[in-house]
């Protein structure tokens, strides 16, 4: 028993030399990362629309869209983004891509934030912008039947509806 | 006596006391009674065998004008939970239950607190969330207090606080420390006498968020996953279960598969991350660097099944998001396989190392009845000759399907729970590999969900440190109540039993043994003596300063 007590704690030698280092050559040697990593998003600006799903589903508001004078700008901050990968999920253009990059360390905040600029595309009718012209474009495409009204801002849009019911009613606009 | 046998004899006595029952499902009974029954009710409970999980104070003056208190029962032996409703208008007063069931003492007292609810008995008692500085009659809980509301503070009240003995006053917000938690310890020479605790110091104020607009139900699984950086599957899986509850959302059954898989390689890493850690403060370093070594691969394993070391971020109400498939299955069960071999043999060497054994046997003892009293939960109940574990008496997810043994040790202090980890880390492996080999084929998430609105659900999951708690009211678009009981908030009461009367060196191995984790854990200490009146502040691991003395 005694013996044991002391000879126990010894097998540890046997454990530890055995095994060797373990300790990595960081960053040099073999990357430490296996294939599901899920590390920063990148977003491609030739496939994105605009149209705001990321922003909705982003738990953390990594993903902001900004509405300025003639366009809306997608923002992407890598100081808040949990890397959860939602928006690639839910992307319906699949401009979003889950990289495996993980050394995001910058010294400035700026370079931590990364955006889509989109040109915001005038109505038709009252000629303010409204919404990226990426987006009317490619909704058009899958929607070919949305021609007629897709360059109208959606304010125009009601109004327009609501003349139209008003007249087959037949009041007086 | 079966399960519906239980229920009817519940209803009786419910309508004996004059109370109604709400609602039955096959997980849980909800009562109301009228408030001044409610102690007869909970007594009777209580002798019953029921275990307290956790009250719930809820603002429902938008529903029906009144405040209410949930004290959520769980009967064990049945796997049934019993929700007991009590409400009155804004100022009635509502009786407390904490002299019977004494484990509700902290959540009662946190209705009061985060509400303004008059809670009979608890008047008196100093803030217990609240900091001290929070402005009077403002409480975060209500629903017309924004949930970015920031009071303006005032650091002078804090002088209040301090003590009358010259002293630093140094914690719980000095930002070294690893946490701001606060015990102070009452010492007569080497000898505790005493205890006092002060939490909740980073309150992040997460059940109120998650009813804000900021958040709906299919972002707040990744709120939830923050609440503990160690256990945070546990949460999110929490989350999940109790909404899926209230909305009668049945699951793939290869999404319970993967979600008890994850589980479960969280409870072996976060064991491991222990024990390695309780090596570390009795000074027994090489057995924290190889534990750490051992947990690595799990580590790694963790990142191939779900994406992320931590925070895995597969968890979403009505499924999961990531799929394994036959070369991952086949690879974690090759990492299982070594893991353990390694584990087997180091931990031969660690439960015979004398720097553990001698420190660990005998110390820190939490006896049975003091246990079943505070209604303490995991591996503190286990230690302490508890049989209490969710997977086998509140079945969910794929538990069911594979077969394990829950470990019990009656001794009650530090060796016995530091025992119940060890072995708990070869049944969660062959829980793991069981769930592989039977992991069945089909789609891993419901397409689409419907949650109606004011439905109730408690969801609990045996997290690595014990049994934790969601309680969820459905509101729209988002939770109307979500609250949130971690396994270390039922086990801090018990610490003050287990600190009372022993030497101050294993003070620091008792605390660390209940595997502390407030909203994370915090491990600031104040050691002050008796007699000549002095303070002094150290961090959890320079205790071992002391053991080395």
């Amino acid at each position: 028993m005694q013996v044991d007590r002391i000879s126990s704690p010894l097998k540890l030698l046997t454990i530890a030399l055995k095994t060797g280092r373990v300790t990595k050559k960081y960053p040099f040697g073999p990357p430490l990362l296996t294939e599901s990593f899920r590390g920063a998003i990148s977003i491609d600006p030739a496939k994105c629309w605009g149209c705001g799903a990321c922003v909705l589903v982003c738990p953390p508001n990594a993903l902001t869209m900004r509405f300025e004078e003639e366009r809306a700008v997608l923002e992407y901050f890598k100081g808040r983004c949990i890397f959860c990968g939602m928006c690639a999920d839910v992307c319906p253009a699949s401009a979003i891509t889950v990289t495996k990059e993980f050394e995001l360390a910058a010294t400035n905040l700026e370079d931590l934030k990364e955006g889509v600029i989109h040109r915001l595309s005038t109505c038709a009718v009252c000629g303010k912008p409204f919404a990226p012209a990426a987006e009317l474009r490619d909704v058009m495409k899958m929607h070919p039947i949305a021609e007629e009204y897709a360059n109208i801002c959606p304010e125009c849009r009601k109004k327009r509806t609501a003349k139209a019911f008003g007249l087959s009613f037949g009041a007086n606009i | 006596m079966s399960a519906g046998e239980v229920v009817k004899e519940i209803e009786g006595k419910v309508v004996e006391l004059g109370g109604i029952v709400e609602s039955i499902t096959e997980t849980a009974v909800f009562v109301e009674v009228p408030r001044e029954r409610v102690r007869e009710l909970a007594d009777w409970l209580y002798n019953s065998g029921a275990f307290l999980k956790t009250c719930a104070g809820v603002d429902e003056r938008s529903i029906n004008s009144k405040f209410a208190v949930y004290h959520i029962f769980g009967l064990d032996e049945k796997g049934l939970d019993v929700v007991v409703k009590i409400s009155g208008l804004e100022g009635e007063a509502l009786p407390s239950i904490a002299d019977a069931v004494p484990a509700a003492e902290w959540c009662e007292l946190e209705a009061r607190d985060m509400l303004g609810l008059h809670i009979l008995g608890h008047e008196a008692k100093p803030r217990h969330v609240l900091p001290q500085d929070w402005p009077e009659g403002v409480y975060p809980l209500r629903k017309d207090l924004s949930y970015d509301y920031r009071p303006s503070g005032n650091a002078e009240k804090f002088s209040e606080e301090l003590p009358r003995e010259v002293g630093l006053p140094i914690g719980p917000y000095h930002p070294i420390l690893h946490e701001p938690e606060y015990f102070e310890l009452y010492v007569e020479g080497e000898r505790v006498v005493d205890v006092f605790y002060r939490g909740f110091h980073v309150h992040r104020g997460i059940e109120k968020l998650a009813e804000s607009q900021r958040f709906t139900y299919k972002t707040i699984p990744f709120l939830a996953e923050r609440i503990c950086g160690i256990c945070g599957f546990v949460h999110s899986s929490c989350y999940v279960l109790a909404v899926e509850r209230a909305a009668r959302i049945e699951v793939p059954e290869r999404a319970q598969f993967i979600r008890s898989i994850v589980l479960e390689i969280e409870r072996i890493h976060s064991h491991l991350l222990w024990l390695g850690i309780a090596a570390h403060i009795l000074g027994y370093d090489a057995g924290f660097m190889h534990m750490w070594r051992i947990r690595e691969p799990i580590m790694l394993l963790a990142e191939l099944l779900t994406g992320s070391r931590k925070t895995y971020g597969i968890n979403i109400v009505g499924g999961v998001r990531r799929d394994m498939d036959e070369s991952k299955k086949k690879r974690a069960l090759d990492v299982l396989k070594n893991v353990r071999e390694e584990y087997k043999k180091f931990v031969e060497v660690l439960t015979a190392v004398p720097e553990i054994v001698k420190r660990a046997t005998g110390t820190g003892v939490l006896p049975k009845s003091d246990a079943r009293a505070l209604s303490v939960v995991g591996p503190t109940a286990r230690g302490s000759g508890l049989k209490r574990d969710v997977r086998k008496d509140y079945p969910y997810f794929a538990y069911k399907h594979s077969s394990f043994k829950v470990p019990v040790y009656s001794e009650g202090d530090n060796m016995a729970r530091l025992l119940v980890r060890v072995d708990e880390v070869f049944e969660s492996i062959s829980i793991v590999e069981q769930l592989l080999d039977a992991l069945p084929k089909g789609p891993i998430a419901v397409e689409s969900y419907e949650i109606p609105p004011l439905r109730k659900a408690v969801g609990t999951v045996e997290a690595p440190r014990g049994e934790d708690v969601h309680f969820i009211i459905t509101g729209h678009g988002r939770p109307y109540r979500w609250r949130v009981r971690a396994p270390t908030y039922q086990n801090i009461p018990a610490l003050k039993v287990m600190l009372r009367n022993t030497p101050l060196a294993d003070a620091f191995l008792t605390i660390a043994s209940i595997d502390p984790c407030f909203s994370c854990t915090d491990r600031a200490i104040v050691i002050r003596d008796v007699r000549s009146g002095s303070r002094r502040f150290v961090g959890l691991f320079e205790g071992r300063r002391y053991a080395s003395r």
